[in-house]
This record gives structure tokens, sequence and C-alpha cells, in this order.
């Protein structure tokens, strides 16, 4: 195994790491606001991702606008999902909004398969296949840019939260619902700005992985899994957390899928979700009490 | 007057296969046996335990898998695999509770949750193991002495008998003491608890057995099948399973059973395919959460307590 090998892999479970990023941030952003664990996420990014497809393969959209817009689109699907469904449960039982958030979850998936079939299908963009030596890595340049666009959607979730005050009201729902309340802080609005900003993320990472893997109905799956996973190791409701945890799982499971065995590399996330739990239930970065 | 209804319902069931109908009807009428143990085994975990488990197609997967392994690759007799499945559905419920049920309920759905689809993932991708998405065919029949059940019709009778064995095993535990505790539990935990009541134990008492006769269901079932792949594991399972006990009514033993049924029937009369079943039964579930959240066995029981008190007053 040479060095460049090694490189290689860093590179790619980077760049797989950041938009594990992006969802389980989306989810910790959901679940702390809301606490509602949104079971449909991996389908939202799935939809991102097919709405990449559309827009390149059938209306030849450039690259930059179709991730503009999906990004966009997103956020607006986010808002329907928050104004016809969520906000009837606020406060409800938390199975309630499991069971709605998977139907729908459903909804999407076979949907998508009725429309689409299972048949993977590849993204054309301009770029096409080119890539960029960086040193001893070779990157395609639809990898790079989406690096780039994980960036993106790290900063501005970052400056939404820690520059912005309605981004501080957020913080303050996450961290103590009933004070946030006290000092009169509206948790709908809040809420709703909560989902259309996770549901966004989905929408962004979809698209700006589209072009990286091939676009199949049943992408989410994965994704969905390894987020949750995240989740819970980072600790419930932790954002911070769960960008960390996810870099870091993204490039182990690269390094373990490239050295030892893929299926090895699917469980990595598992596994170590059972060991925190055991060893340290609040997750890695939580605070405060049990609930 | 309940018992003979109760006698000659029994002796229907195992006419049922004498009526003559075909191979097709008679699978429709094992699957519905096999789907009223899961669902019941959810409504256990669930409808009294109050835990969310998104893992009871992993149990039913894992048995079936199990048996397979035994059977096809370690040549046993497809009878004795049947424990062994039950034990490493129960061993892996059992873990999948204990790592979680020490943070919270919550972590419970989302563990199972990831639980089943990793084992989803090691199914297709292990091919050393289970050799991959084209699965283990070629499994033998159930069997007792010059007795083969290699076809739906004779393999009708011993699934039925296991899945109205495993319902009494339920419904026993569910008008036990432990049913009560479990009960008291899902109602106010810190309450239950202060009462001295182990809600760890006993939640892992309900998951342990839901997950073993799932597991044996599982192991069972793939010999009728003869064949056992990923698609055992598959989603479908689990969102038929939520829709059976949602629609029955969480804690209504009686009602999910009949729901488990009518879910089983209803969409082969249907004809629909598989994609817009399961778009249909997603509808059906978020339609059920807005409006419907205690099913239809939780609409009787209100409309009934509603007759008390107005007999009452």
């Amino acid at each position: 195994m040479t060095a460049g090998y090694l490189l290689q892999l860093l590179a790619n479970g980077l760049v797989i790491g950041a938009f594990y990023a992006l969802l389980a941030m989306g989810l910790s952003l959901i679940f702390g606001v809301l606490e509602i664990v949104n079971f449909a996420h991996g389908e939202f990014y799935m939809l991102g991702a097919v709405g990449g497809l559309l827009l390149i393969n059938r209306l030849h959209f450039d690259y930059w606008t179709t991730i503009a817009s999906v990004t966009v689109m997103g956020a607006c699907v986010g808002w329907l999902f928050h104004r016809v469904l969520l906000r009837g449960l606020a406060g409800r039982s938390f199975e309630r909004s499991l069971l709605l958030t998977l139907g729908l979850g459903m909804v999407l998936q076979n949907g998508a398969l009725y429309v689409f079939t299972a048949t993977p299908q590849i993204v054309r963009t301009e770029f096409g296949v080119s890539s960029v030596l960086l040193g001893d890595v070779r990157f395609s340049v639809v990898r790079l840019l989406a690096l780039a666009w994980a960036a993106v959607g790290f900063i501005g979730l970052y400056a939404l939260l820690y520059r912005t005050r309605i981004g501080q009201a957020m913080r303050a729902v996450a961290e103590n619902r009933e004070a946030a309340l006290i000092v009169g802080i509206r948790p709908e609005r809040v809420a709703r700005l909560a989902v259309v900003v996770g549901i966004a993320l989905c929408g962004l990472s979809g698209a700006a992985l589209a072009p990286v893997y091939v676009v199949t109905p049943t992408m989410g799956l994965i994704f969905a899994f390894k987020s949750f996973a995240i989740v819970v190791i980072g600790g419930f409701g932790s954002i911070g957390g769960a960008a960390i945890t996810a870099i870091a799982l993204g490039v182990i499971e690269a390094l373990v899928g490239g050295t030892v065995s893929l299926v090895l590399a699917d469980a990595v996330a598992f596994m170590a979700m059972i060991v925190v739990l055991l060893l340290r239930p609040l997750g890695l970065f939580g605070t405060g009490v049990r609930v | 007057m309940r018992r003979v209804a109760l006698a000659v319902g029994l002796v229907a069931l195992y006419a049922l296969p004498l009526a003559g109908p075909s191979e097709y009807w008679m699978t429709i009428a094992a699957t519905a046996c096999a789907f009223a143990v899961l669902s019941q085994g959810l409504n256990l975990v669930y409808g009294y335990g109050g835990l969310m488990s998104l893992a009871q197609v992993t149990f039913w997967g894992l048995g079936g898998y199990t048996s397979a392994l035994l059977a096809k690759d370690l040549g046993w007799n497809p009878w004795a695999t049947l424990p062994v499945a039950g034990a490493v559905a129960a061993l892996a419920g059992v873990g999948v509770g204990y790592a979680s049920l020490r943070l919270s309920r919550h972590s419970f759905a989302i563990v199972s949750l990831v639980a089943a689809l990793l084992v989803q993932l090691v199914a297709r991708d292990w091919q050393g193991l289970t050799r991959g998405p084209l699965g283990i065919p070629g499994l033998p029949a159930l069997r007792i002495g010059a007795v083969v059940f290699d076809s739906a019709t004779r393999f009708y009778w011993p699934m039925l008998t296991f899945a109205l064995v495993a319902l009494a095993v339920m419904w026993r535990v569910m008008r036990s003491r432990i049913g009560l505790m479990l009960l008291a539990i899902r109602q106010n935990e810190p309450l239950a608890g202060s009462h001295g009541i182990d809600a760890l134990a006993h939640r892992l008492l309900a998951i342990g057995l839901s997950a073993v006769l799932s597991g044996i269901a599982g192991g069972m079932f793939v010999f009728l099948l003869t064949i056992v792949d990923p698609s055992i594991l598959d989603f479908y399972y689990t969102e038929s399973m939520l829709i059976m006990v949602i629609i029955g009514g969480p804690g209504s033993f009686w009602g999910v059973t009949l729901a488990a049924v009518a879910f089983t029937v209803v969409p082969e009369l249907l004809r629909l395919t598989s994609e817009l079943r399961m778009v249909l039964y997603g509808v059906v579930l978020v339609g059920a959460m807005i409006g419907l959240p205690a099913g239809i066995g939780g609409l009787i029981a209100r409309r009934r307590e509603k007759q008390w008190r107005a007999r009452l007053a």
C-alpha cells in the first residue's frame, strides 16, 4: 500500500464525511428544536439527488444553477413539510412524529421507485469525468466541487446559528425549551426555520453528491443509517458533536473499506454507536441530563 | 359461549385447506399466520412496552438466515434449527435493548432502526456467509416421519399451530402481572420505578420474548419459501407490521390479530404492485398519525368508555 493510496482514501473519506455531517447536523437541529427525529431525512437527501438529476439531464441546467435551485427547492419542501405535517405535532408524543416521518419516508422512497425504477442513473454535468491532481491525490472535479459545497453549507449553518438573532433563538430552544419560552422566543417560528434549514441541507447534499455517485431511489437509506448513528454517537441535539463525529466516521469508513473490507466499513458506524451507548450513553459530546 | 366460538374458530382454521383453495391462497394463509405472530410481537413491545421497535423484521430475518444456514451448510434437521433461530433473534433483541434503553426510549427507536439497516447491508454484502443478494436456495422442507410439508397447503398446518401457540403465549403474558407492569411503566416510568418495578428488566423481557417468537416464525417460513435472500429483511415487513399494529390499535390483542389477517389478504385482492402498496401503507400511516393515533381498536375502546360514562351519569 502506497502513501498515495492512503491519501486518496483519506480524501474520499473527508468528502463523504463532510456530507454525513451536513445531514446529521440538520437531523440534530430538527431534533434539538422540535424534539422530532426525522426518519424521512435520508429520503429528502434522495429527492435532492433526483432533483439534480432531472435538472441537469432532462432540463439541461448548468451545474451551478442546479445546485442553487435544488437547495432553494429543499427549503420550500422543508417549509411545506413543517406547515402540513409537523406543525400539528408540536409537543405531542414522540412515537407519533416517528411514525409520521417514517410513513412519509416510505411514500417518498417507493413513489420514487415507482416513477424512476430501481435502475441507477448517472448525472452528466458539464465537467464530465475530468479530474485534477493535487499532490499525489487525484480528485474528480465534481468531487472537489462537492467538498466546496459542503464547506459552503458548514459556513452558512455556522453563520446562521452564531451570527444571527434567530439562530441564537434556535440554539436557545434546543438548549432549554421552557426558558426560551419564558424570554419570549416564539417556538413556531424557530421550529419552522430549523426544518427549512435541515431540509435545504438535504437538498444541497443530494444535488452536490449526485454527480459524484449514481442516483437511485434507495440511496437515502444508507445515508440515513449513518446519520442516525452519528447523532447517537455525537450526542442527541449536539450540532457540533454531529459534525466532528461525521467527518471522523467518513474517514474511518474509507480507511477500513479500502484496507480491510467494505462490509466492515458499513458496520463501523453501528459498532461505534453501541460502544458509545454502553460507555457514554449521552454521546461523546452530549451534555446535560438524560431524558 | 366464548369457548364455543373459540373452538369453532379453531376447527375452521385447521379445516381451511380441506375446503380446497389454491396453492396461492394457502401461501397467503400461511403468510397471514406469520404476520399475526410478527405484528403481535410488535404489539407486545410497542403496545404494552411503549417501545417503538423497528428491528422486528431483523428478528424475523435473523431467524430465517440462522435456520437456512444451519440446515443447508451444517445439514441440521430443519426442526432442530428453530430453537437456535429463536435464540439468535433474542440475543440481538436483548443486545439492542440493553445498549439503547440505558439512554431513553427515543434512542431505542433509533438504534433498532440502525440495527435493522445494518443487518440488511450485511446480508447483502457478506457474500462469504450469506451468498449475497442471490440468497441461499434449495432449502429442505419440514417433515414429521413420512409427512413432508412441502407445499403451502401442507405447510399451513405447522405454521398455524406455531402461530396459535405463539399468540397464546403472548396473550398470557399480556394478561399476566408482567403485562400489567409493562402498562404501568409505559404510563409513568418514574412512578412505576418508585413502586419497585424494574423497567429495564420488564422491557428486555418483552423484547426478548417477541424476538424469540419472531425468529422462530422466520426460521419456519424459509422452509416454505425454500430460499432465503436479503428480501426477508426488507422494510416492507416493518411497514406492514406497523400498519397492522397502528390500525389494529396498540395494546389491543384482537384488534392487532384481525388487522394482521386483513392487511395480508386485502392487498392481495387489490393486486397492487409492491411499490404502490408501500406508498399506500405510508399514506395510511401518515393519515393515521394525524387523525387516528390510537387506531381503530383505540377508537372502539374510547367509544365503549364513553358509553360507560354515559350510563353512570
